[in-house]
């Protein structure tokens, strides 16, 4: 039977996590073999990402949901008006959103479009329409699965199955499957019922009159991008383009093109982008936005019939294509958004629009906005920085600090402890972050160090206290990280060079390189390949041009279509990857955007271009990623793109003969089940079996040299882009860089580098892992509410990998932890899936018994970490068992040695025991007031035996009460006795693991002095005045009392097993617990 | 083999679904045991012990559920014994870990989870028409390497408990509680695994539980379970005086 669901699960379309190394299910190495090694977010939501689409309802109560479509990190839904979200596209095949309606009459009806429709050169990509009938809880793939793109989604509020779908289609290449879509059957099928002239047409955007149906404005698009060139309308401002204008009245069935006969005012043809809205108050009221060579805003007030020319400053006429939208005020026809570089808006119907918001006080670079329709002041807003609320009607604006959807492009790390992660971003700059701080990863631990967008960033190895970063072209400084001091250095061209070469011509995304050989020497590629020694005091020129230098693919001053678009974007024939060899100095390969490859192995002297030899290979195809191999010097890897081509599939190549061979890893003769153009691909730095690869749709890996592939998903990581990658050597960790999502990191790769299909075709085994650390348990954050990320740390603890072929059900699945003795000192719940596990050890023992008292003592709930050493880990896996060892070690970073740590356990362990007689005299103490209770039970008070025994009652009491605090109520009482006392020094020992000091030793001796005259008291009380009750008893023909025997019953407050650093946590988790699920 | 891709590729393209959902709640009852072994199993206590703040921190634990719809948890740190109990109609505590014993009434919000724990002790699935509940079946969905059954029940008011079931063995792996409450939606994943028969039906021996979204965790690892004990009712009603433990 499982066989039979693995199979359905490759046979659909763009189903996730379908690759496996071995056929044979049970030992695949797939998915799910590889994905329990999970993966942490540690963000950012600081710089957050760019959001592509909002759309939102108000309920009853006038509470908000509202959903936010990522450029390329999935659907997040807040149920309390942007105070959380939570990302609900997680388990889809693609992450970029291009569309998000609510259905009008319906909430819990939702529609996604997927793919973005703001075509920067970056854009990912969609798979089709997506419908969730539960609000966005689950969703259901609901066709145009070649649409790549979609624009709008508008619902018919007299039946929820009529919805309207406005595709402009592929960015890249031509395509028939695009326009107004339109079903009436909730998405079973689609009738194309507006198609553009020509094969690079598709809808733009489409408006539904208010009341009125089936009256629907449309626009046609003409738009393509190549890597070389962008047009938004026809190739020039006055060419021929498919783009314009149309009405239909009866629900698409028919459209009439609104022309300047048509549609009295409108500009003359050609257009480009158009953006179209009805004003839901008043439904005649009509505002189009136009790009033609008089771009501008349009007004009707007739629903398209007459127009009148309104706004046409510059941020009306920015950029169309990146955008083109109009948001009206639901409850203010004249009230009217344009998203642009800035925000503005108009309260005038169109005529003058005045800057609300952008690039002072929010990020800038709008795309959507979303009003309350019950409160027009109540905007929000989404942009490149992410998503923005305001209350004052888009004024002023509070910035959202919980939508983890940043855009990597490249990430590196340092040997920092815990490592620093640097990284640049779409349009978000270079940001330093933690890779591990106490109390989480907030956005206050990750700055910002330079400007532009953002893409490679390294720390300078040759003084940590600079960083090297860039943005867009080539503009590379060097950053004081300390000062913020910043110097460009970016290479120029001489007097001669320049009369010679004109320019140059940097990429969008500029390589930078470090050597591996020298911490001094950095590249940078432009069409020529740059070397420095100092810093970028002085650059050498190392080649000639490498590129193909084809004047035809160097005409971006001509790019933008109707509305001139030259913005580096699509600078080509440049540089795009840079690697020199680790094993051999000047051994560099460099690939370009334009399709070479180039070798050079004397330090730039001479260079071959190896591409040639790549067969199969389409010619120009984008050098996207090239590796230098770090196992044989004539070893490397090449990633190539051609989805600037409309090719989304990987090629992917290995040399092993300097570039005279090579072997295809993914081709589209064998894709190997992964999906999306790649991006980046590494060697792991140990296993040279081991392979990543990030892809525009996720993330990678092969154990076996790249002759099979499995998706990883560990930690949900999303179908999300990956476009670099780093590995951590000294803690091995995988740094994830993905393009929607932030950071990932995968804490430890090292299971992975023993996961061999012997291991996978076993039950069950232990899989060694990085060695132990007792990491410092530290304190840290604060309050954040609930608005705001915070990324996960590392496991706290001892981390325990084993692998399982099955998933395990029935019976019992434990670990056990033993001491040198072979004594089981801890028992761990085990995690039961399939592949890989992790289960974390708190190196922890079990806490001393502690007399029970009005409250817990909480430092008491906690045992010792245990000395550094090595332990028995034993797996209990139904009847069968397995063994291996874990060797604990300390924090790298403390100053004590293990001596020293020896003497603080072994302090602890002196309070511990002390807990423990402490429980011991208590349990004394108290059987013997039961047998007292027990003698005098029956008696009349006036009695003079029940007085007696009432009077030792009463001095037991006391000796009780010198041990434990007592006063009932649960308020602060500030009572401290014995217990209460030992328990803060208890606490003392356990919050630093160094040398204990004199005072905290001297204390020890002070405590156990006073229980031993509470014991001294104990035993000279019953000595007194036992035999003199014991002859009353006897008398009485009663049982006689009898002093209970030390140890016979110590434990009546013994927690169980306890520990960890955080008391404030436990504390608070204590109280808070729920113990229903 | 051909044949068989061939009908899986028709069950893809026609989006068909292997199983109604009517007959996975079928298999999953009869993968906890027969009707008359489910019916017959009127309570259960559950011992073992509950690990909270990241694994650093064990108490013993208690779960004495009894039908038609009582529970009573309990836990116990320093001879002090925390209580969370629901009779049916009145969810309470007794929260003593910082000095306070008193019985405190919860909210009927709170009283949501302590319901719907003590009606589907045996199973969200089982018995989910005679509780009221409404039946979606979603497909599969990848948890955790395993291609696992989905399944929607919502309940009379309205809260929603994804089910995920084992494509083999059709027992729960995985269930993702929402519920809302004060207004709000709460979301809580459940783990299930080491599962032992109780009195003939299969209990989950091992429970994983936390908030969606979230890496806190509560881990609770059963150690014995009791059939069919003696309840009496006094163990679940709210207490005129100080609780007693449950034996």
């Amino acid at each position: 039977m499982r066989l039979e669901f693995a199979a359905l699960c490759c046979l659909v379309p763009g189903t996730i996590g379908c690759t496996a190394v071995a056929a044979a299910e049970g030992t695949a190495i797939d998915s799910g073999a590889i994905s329990g090694l999970g993966a942490r977010n540690i963000g950012a939501a600081a710089m957050s990402g760019r959001i592509a689409a909002l759309a939102g309802f108000a309920d009853r109560s006038g509470k908000l949901t509202l959903f936010v479509g990522a450029a390329s990190g999935g659907v997040w839904k807040s149920t309390d008006g942007a105070t959380t979200f939570k990302p609900v596209f997680d388990e889809q095949p693609v992450q970029s959103i291009g569309a998000i309606a609510v259905d009008p009459t319906h909430h819990d009806n939702v529609w996604v479009g997927t793919g973005e429709t703001w075509t920067r050169n970056s854009v990912s990509i969609g798979n089709g329409i997506y419908k969730s009938t539960d609000a966005g809880e689950t969703w259901t793939f609901s066709g145009l699965p070649e649409s790549e793109r979609i624009s709008r989604i508008l619902v018919d509020p007299r039946a929820s199955d009529t919805v309207y779908a406005c595709v402009p289609g592929k960015l890249w290449s031509d395509s028939a499957d695009r326009g107004l879509y339109r079903t009436a059957d909730g998405g079973k099928t689609w009738q194309l019922v507006l198609k553009g002239g020509n094969l690079s047409t598709g809808c733009g955007d489409v408006a539904m009159q208010p009341g009125s149906p089936d009256v629907l404005i449309a626009s046609l698009w003409d738009f393509r991008r190549r890597g070389w060139t962008y047009r938004s309308g026809g190739e020039s401002p006055k060419a021929p383009s498919g783009s314009g204008l149309y009405r239909s009245t009866d629900g698409g069935a028919s459209w009439t093109e609104l022309t300047t006969a048509s549609g009295k005012g409108l500009p003359p043809k050609p257009y480009g982008r158009i953006a179209v809205r009805f004003a839901p108050s008043e439904p005649k009221t009509t505002y189009a936005f136009i790009e033609s060579t008089d771009s501008g805003l349009l007004v009707s007030h007739d629903g398209g019939d007459s127009w009148e020319r309104g706004d046409k400053s510059q941020w009306m006429v920015w950029r169309p294509f990146y955008f083109a939208n109009l948001i009206v005020d639901p409850r203010d026809a004249k009230r009217v958004f344009k998203t642009d570089g800035n925000l503005i808006l108009s309260e005038d119907g169109g005529k003058s629009f005045a800057v609300v918001g952008g690039f002072n006080g929010m990020h800038g670079d709008l795309h959507d906005l979303w009003i309350d329709p019950n409160n027009s002041q109540h905007v929000f807003a989404g942009d490149d920085g992410g998503l923005w609320i305001s209350y004052d009607g888009g004024n002023r604006w509070w910035k959202s600090d919980n939508l983890p959807i940043a855009q990597f492009y490249h990430v590196s790390v340092d040997d920092r402890d815990p490592y620093r992660v640097y990284g640049g971003l779409q349009d978000n700059s270079s940001w330093v972050g933690d890779s591990a701080y106490p109390g989480g990863i907030t956005s206050s631990r990750w700055e910002n160090l330079f400007g532009g967008d953002g893409f490679w960033m390294f720390e300078d190895r040759s003084d940590s206290d600079y960083v090297y970063a860039e943005y867009q072209g080539g503009f590379i400084g060097r950053v004081n990280r300390h000062t913020h001091e910043t110097r460009d250095i970016q290479p120029r061209l001489g007097a001669q060079e320049l009369k010679r070469y004109k320019k140059l011509r940097f990429n969008w995304n500029t390589p930078i390189a470090l050597s591996p050989h020298d911490p001094s020497t950095i590249y940078i590629g432009a069409q020529f390949l740059f070397r420095s020694h100092d810093h970028g005091q002085t650059w050498e020129r190392i080649s000639p041009d490498l590129t193909s230098n084809d004047p035809q693919k160097q005409k971006q001053e001509e790019s933008g279509g109707v509305t001139v678009d030259n913005s580096v974007a699509e600078m080509h024939t440049t540089i795009f990857s840079i690697s020199e060899s680790p094993l051999t100095a000047g051994l560099i390969w460099v690939g370009t955007d334009d399709g070479n490859l180039q070798l050079t192995r004397d330090g730039g002297g001479h260079w071959e271009n190896v591409v040639g030899n790549v067969r199969g290979l389409p010619k120009n195809s984008w050098v996207n990623w090239v590796q230098a191999g770090q196992y044989a010097p004539g070893t490397a890897y090449a990633a190539f793109d051609r989805h600037t081509f409309g090719d989304m599939t990987p090629y992917v190549y290995v040399t092993k003969d300097y570039g005279r061979t090579w072997t295809a890893l993914l081709d589209p003769k064998d894709g190997k089940g992964v999906r999306g153009y790649a991006h980046v691909i590494k060697e792991d730095p140990i296993d040279p079996q081991l392979l990543y690869l990030g892809t525009e749709l996720g993330l990678s890996i092969s154990v076996d040299g790249g002759a099979h592939w499995a998706q990883y998903r560990g930690g949900h990581l999303p179908t999300v882009a990956v476009r670099d990658l780093a590995v951590q050597p000294r803690d091995s960790d995988l740094v994830i860089a993905t393009h929607g999502r932030g950071i990932w990191i995968v804490d430890d790769i090292t299971p992975l580098r023993k996961l061999t299909p012997e291991l996978a075709s076993q039950d069950a085994a232990f899989v060694s892992a990085r060695p132990a650390q007792q990491r410092i348990e530290a304190q840290g954050g604060w309050a954040n509410g609930a608005a705001a990320f915070v990324g996960d740390n590392p496991k706290d603890g001892a981390v325990v990998t084993y692998y399982q072929r099955t998933r395990h059900l029935f019976g019992k699945l434990k670990i056990e932890v033993l001491d040198a003795s072979g004594a089981v000192i801890d028992e761990l719940p085990a995690s039961t899936r399939r592949g890989l596990n992790r289960v974390v050890w708190t190196m922890h023992r079990s806490p001393p018994h502690v007399p029970p008292a009005v409250q817990v003592a909480f430092a008491g709930t906690q045992g010792p970490r245990v000395p550094p050493g090595t332990y028995g880990i034993r797996m209990v896996r139904g009847d069968k068992t397995y063994d291996t060892q874990l060797t604990v070690g300390l924090d790298r970073r403390v100053k004590w040695t293990v001596a020293d740590r020896k003497a603080q356990y072994d302090a602890a362990m002196k309070v511990y025991t002390l807990f423990n007689d402490e429980s011991a005299l208590f349990a004394r103490i108290s059987g013997l007031r039961t047998q007292v209770a027990e003698a005098g039970k029956g008696r009349a008070e006036k009695d003079a035996l029940h007085k007696k025994l009432a009077d030792f009652d009463g001095k037991l009491d006391e000796l009780r009460r010198r041990i434990v605090a007592t006063k009932e109520g649960g308020a602060i009482t500030g009572e401290e006795r014995l217990r209460e006392h030992t328990d803060q020094l208890y606490g003392a020992l356990l919050s630093w693991e160094g040398p204990p000091s004199a005072y905290q030793i001297d204390n020890i001796a002070a405590m156990r002095a006073e229980l031993s005259d509470i014991d001294a008291g104990f035993a000279a009380l019953t000595a007194r005045e036992l035999p003199a009750l014991n002859s009353l008893l006897q008398k009485e023909g009663l049982k006689t009392l009898t002093v209970p025997t030390p140890g016979a019953d110590e434990q009546p407050g013994a927690g169980a097993h306890g520990g960890g650093g955080d008391i404030a946590g436990g504390r608070s988790e204590l109280q808070n617990l729920r113990l229903w699920n | 083999m051909r044949h068989l891709a061939a009908f899986l590729l028709m069950l893809a393209a026609s989006g068909a679904l292997a199983y109604t959902a009517d007959e996975l709640a079928a298999k999953n009852a009869a993968a906890k045991g027969s009707p008359d072994e489910l019916a017959a199993l009127k309570s259960v206590r559950l011992s073992g012990k509950l690990r909270v703040n990241r694994g650093t921190l064990e108490l013993r634990y208690v779960a004495l559920i009894r039908r038609p719809g009582s529970i009573r948890y309990e836990v116990q740190l320093q001879g002090l014994t925390r209580v969370q109990a629901f009779d049916g109609e009145q969810a309470w505590q007794i929260n003593p870990f910082q000095g306070r014993k008193d019985p405190e009434r919860l909210s009927a919000d709170d009283a949501k989870g302590l319901s719907e724990n003590a009606a589907d002790f045996t199973g969200v699935l089982v018995d989910y028409k005679a509780k009221g509940y409404t039946l979606d079946y979603l497909g599969t969905e990848d948890i955790d390497g395993t291609q696992a059954h989905k399944l929607r029940v919502t309940r009379p008011n309205g809260d929603v408990t994804y089910v995920y079931l084992d494509p083999d063995y059709f027992l729960e792996i995985r269930a993702v509680n929402r519920r809302i409450e004060h207004g709000v939606p709460n979301e809580t994943v459940v783990d299930y695994g080491d599962y032992e028969k109780v009195a003939g039906v299969y209990v989950p021996f091992a429970v994983e539980s936390g908030p969606k979204g979230s890496s806190e965790r509560v881990s609770v690892q059963v150690e014995k379970a009791e059939a069919n004990v003696a309840a009496e009712s006094r163990l679940f009603q709210f207490p005129a005086a100080p609780a007693s433990a449950a034996k």
